[in-house]
């Protein structure tokens, strides 16, 4: 029965430590073929570097082997762990000097390129924020202007409904980019847009120009004009919205 | 504009899904060939076996999933236009984030949700790097903004009709 649980022991350690088959294979035949042999029980202890000339039998000695094994481990880590100790006691302050210093410097690197990725991805993050939900953005001022044009009459009359929009044609077929030019006039900030439109009837597009400015009091845009111009020979022109006899 | 006489978008998705595969093939090639090469046996010939070896297994697979991710994006991406209407990044962020849910269906819902985070973010990201470049590289076009007058299609304020002319202005 010890002979059994041996083998099994000493099996899942050289399945630990070497998991090519091509080892398990003569380690199985050597036992299968006798299980007193030195060899084996060698090989399985060899990692100690004890060379251990058992006598084989049955019984006593294998036992005797057995608690060995763990004991001579222990105390091989034990003497191991001292010399280190000691070791490190000696040399300790030179050592452990330069080593904080290397150390130290290799965080502040590390430490630079976290922050520098930190800032970037924030500045990315805000530059997405500001565009998506600030109402100053010109995707914002697109979206306005887009519903007051799906919401009037001329418009669909002319185009048919549904409405959709798009901007400029960036890389490989994306209409994301709204064309847009921002200025100051008066101390007030301006900013006109322009984009697309279509509709259901083929073949009839259409230019939004719009323009918003700030309002001084509530720090919304509001808009100046929305006018449609119609690509079609004559040009026709569709007033949306046309506020600018308020600017005064 | 005139020479995109059909609509981009249905022909978008074939369009990315096959650079995302090349994409996928190319960079997964070398990171295969790079990985292969080191987990050999000692020995040239037996690395350059191994890395060959990694591409071949690898490299495709890896192009299939990229493949696999920008065609789906690609289809939500050109559904969300057709739905609202409108091009906006919104579009790309939301199809991002359901591209990550859709892709990670088979773990459950918490881990659904969690890639689908992933990959609005991702895009998040993606889109601010555009629209940072997109702006940025047209202001090193644009001179100081003349004074802008009004546009000459609508008519002057005191009420006559428009002349047939636009006026030629700077947008970027």
């Amino acid at each position: 029965m010890i002979c059994t649980f041996l083998r099994a022991i000493q099996y899942t350690e050289k399945l630990h430590r070497s998991p090519a088959k091509r080892l398990l294979l003569p380690h199985l035949v050597l036992n299968k073929a006798c299980l007193k042999t030195e060899p084996s029980l060698r090989w399985g202890l060899q990692y100690q570097k004890k060379t251990v000339r058992p006598r084989c039998v049955l019984g006593v000695t294998q036992k005797a082997l057995w608690t060995q094994g763990p004991s001579s481990r222990k105390a091989k880590e034990d003497s191991s762990k001292q010399v280190s100790v000691h070791r490190s006691q000696r040399e300790g302050t030179a050592v452990s000097t330069a080593q904080k210093v290397k150390e130290a410097g290799r965080d502040f690197t590390y430490l630079i390129v976290v922050l520098f990725g930190i800032t970037i991805t924030g500045g990315l993050f805000y530059t997405i924020f500001k565009e998506l939900f600030s109402s100053s953005s010109p995707s914002k001022i697109y979206g306005r202007a887009l519903e007051k044009c799906r919401s009037h009459p001329e418009v669909i009359g002319v185009f048919g409904e549904p409405l959709k929009g798009y901007g400029e044609a960036t890389r490989r077929g994306r209409r994301q980019h709204i064309s847009f030019i921002e200025y100051v006039k008066d101390g007030l900030e301006h900013m006109r847009v322009k984009f697309y439109i279509e509709g259901s009837e083929p073949g009839k597009q259409g230019t939004v120009h719009a323009e918003v400015k700030e309002n001084p009091k509530s720090g919304e845009y509001d808009f100046r004009y929305v006018f449609v111009e119609i690509e079609s020979y004559p040009r026709r022109t569709i007033i949306v919205e046309d506020n600018r006899p308020q600017d005064d | 504009m005139e020479e995109y006489a059909r609509e981009p978008c249905p022909w978008r998705i074939v369009d990315d899904c096959g650079g995302a595969f090349t994409m996928g093939v190319i960079g997964g090639g070398v990171f295969q060939a790079i990985k292969g090469f080191r987990n050999a046996p000692v020995g040239i010939r037996h690395r350059l076996r191994g890395s060959a070896n990694a591409v071949r297994i690898r490299a495709p697979q890896i192009g299939g999933s990229f493949a696999v991710w920008g065609g789906l994006f690609s289809t939500i991406d050109c559904g969300l236009v057709r739905l609202r209407g409108k091009e906006d990044p919104w579009n790309s962020i939301t199809s991002g984030a359901l591209t990550g849910a859709v892709l990670a269906a088979r773990s459950g819902p918490l881990a659904m949700m969690g890639s689908a985070m992933m990959g609005g973010i991702l895009l998040a990201l993606i889109e601010g790097v555009g629209i940072l470049l997109t702006r940025y590289t047209a202001q090193q076009f644009r001179n100081a903004p003349p004074f802008l007058e009004d546009p000459s299609q609508l008519p002057p304020k005191d009420g006559t009709p428009p002349p047939g002319y636009p006026s030629y202005q700077q947008y970027h």
